[in-house]
């Protein structure tokens, strides 16, 4: 008689959670979800989130995280860059709140590798945003990156991966510097690229890529304007002109040299600094640096 | 979803390698004699600002160059669509002082009197504006010698060396030289 009692109160107690499990819009926007209907599953865990029933539980987050996670993916290539940053974001943001309303859960550590495979995929993004010369969107991209880096690891040191970012972003605007198209400011872009090997520079002054990188940028803009000067100049002209392209030359110096100095036995950078050194008319340096650039090919 | 999730976390890292690696990519070094441009356009200006005598103004207006193959280039390249008074350029390249034939201006490279002079010596026998590019050269050897002040490339000018040939400096060409020998 008792055992009929328990199993009575078993079934008495499964019967609004099969007829509550029916009607969860979590429940039935993970069915959704794993019908692969990503709308559905978002409009209806959109309906969890503004339900206070349903909000205060990490499962609801959880699957919001998986839901928006999928929608980016299936985004990045149909839909706008900025809609597919948003999703990104939103999944972002559902995992970590998965994280905050449950720390030890045992969600967490599924949490935390979505929001590791999303930062990866918000860093190959914003690398191959680049590559289309999206440059806002790129950055976009990469902040968010750093923002759900700092969330994984809030201890981790990003500066080797802004520095990488900065000097990719550099060498893309760098070879639109040189190979402008028509709507490009070719200014605009040539301060872009000092101002972000500069930024690299300050972050990490020994970084042998952006100082050689902007010592290259200037002397390949004298030496530009000198390509692209008629030979008939009057003196007034000529003395201008070979005045600019000194200050070039000048300006990429500094940065050459500090190259040399942290890797003296670099070929580029003895092929530059006798670059530089000639065009500022100092023969005997120019020399000297080819001498040392043939006694190291001679080693070889 | 664990699976895939490693799967992709792995493709996703072996991407920011790529991306590690693809950014230590360098702009690549524009090579070129950047002098021989200058060095091509001053002397298209010492050609502007002299005259020579009546015999000279007629036909080819020729430019020696000796030991110099970028400024010859850059000469010949700046002959296909320039003329010195309305006279055809025409560059000729020197290897010995016996082929130095008839020319307006002749450039020597080299930085001792050794190297230059039988070059010079013999286009002193025409009309002929000498240009070099050596310490010292000024003083005897050439009318008109390239010279560095600072980090930017001028020229320094022996008036009566013009004088000897028989040419006319003008004004402008000597009021911008460093130096004038008179």
């Amino acid at each position: 008689m008792k055992r009929l009692v328990i199993i009575a109160v078993v079934l008495f107690s499964m019967i609004p959670i099969a007829l509550r499990a029916q009607l969860d819009p979590v429940s039935l926007a993970l069915r959704a979800y794993q019908n692969k209907d990503l709308p559905k599953a978002k409009e209806l865990i959109e309906i969890a989130v503004g339900d206070d029933n349903f909000n205060g539980i990490t499962k609801t987050w959880y699957f919001r995280g998986y839901i928006y996670k999928d929608l980016y993916k299936a985004a990045k290539d149909s839909k706008s860059q900025n809609e597919a940053v948003e999703l990104c974001s939103t999944a972002i943001e559902s995992y970590s709140k998965a994280i905050e309303l449950e720390p030890k859960g045992e969600l967490v550590e599924d949490c935390l590798n979505s929001l590791k495979y999303l930062s990866s995929t918000l860093y190959n993004d914003a690398a191959f945003a680049l590559d289309a010369n999206k440059f806002d969107t790129a950055q976009i991209l990469f902040d968010n990156y750093s923002e759900v880096i700092k969330m994984i690891n809030p201890n981790l040191d990003l500066n080797q991966r802004i520095i990488e970012f900065k000097l990719y972003k550099a060498s893309k605007y760098s070879y639109l510097f040189d190979n402008p198209r028509p709507s490009d400011n070719r200014d605009e872009i040539g301060n872009n690229v000092v101002k972000l090997y500069e930024e690299v520079i300050q972050l990490d002054e020994e970084n042998i890529s952006a100082n050689y990188n902007l010592a290259i940028h200037f002397y390949n803009q004298g030496v530009n304007i000198i390509e692209n000067m008629d030979y008939e100049q009057d003196f007034e002209t000529l003395f201008a002109i070979q005045a600019q392209v000194m200050d070039l030359f000048g300006a990429a110096l500094p940065y050459m040299l500090k190259a040399y100095e942290l890797n003296p036995l670099r070929k580029e950078t003895l092929v530059g600094l006798s670059g530089i050194y000639f065009g500022l008319n100092n023969i005997e340096e120019s020399e000297k640096y080819q001498a040392e650039l043939k006694k190291l090919e001679n080693q070889e | 979803m664990r699976g895939i999730e490693v799967k992709n976390f792995l493709l996703a890292i072996s991407l920011i390698m790529g991306l590690a690696l693809s950014s230590m990519s360098q702009t690549s070094m524009n090579t070129m004699n950047t002098r021989a441009k200058f060095k091509a356009t001053y002397i298209l200006n010492f050609a502007k600002y002299t005259e020579w005598p009546a015999a000279y103004k007629q036909g080819d207006f020729i430019i020696g160059v000796v030991g110099d193959n970028d400024l010859a280039l850059n000469l010949e390249t700046a002959a296909k669509t320039k003329k010195i008074n309305s006279q055809t350029l025409v560059v000729k390249r020197f290897k010995s002082p016996a082929e130095v034939s008839k020319c307006h201006l002749i450039y020597v490279a080299g930085a001792s009197t050794s190297a230059v002079d039988p070059y010079i010596n013999k286009a002193k026998e025409y009309n002929c504006l000498t240009v070099t590019e050596g310490k010292g050269l000024i003083e005897r050897t050439s009318a008109i010698n390239f010279v560095v002040v600072g980090a930017a490339m001028k020229y320094e000018m022996n008036k009566s060396l013009f004088k000897q040939q028989d040419l006319i400096v003008s004004n402008t060409l000597e009021n911008l030289a460093t130096k004038v020998i008179n």
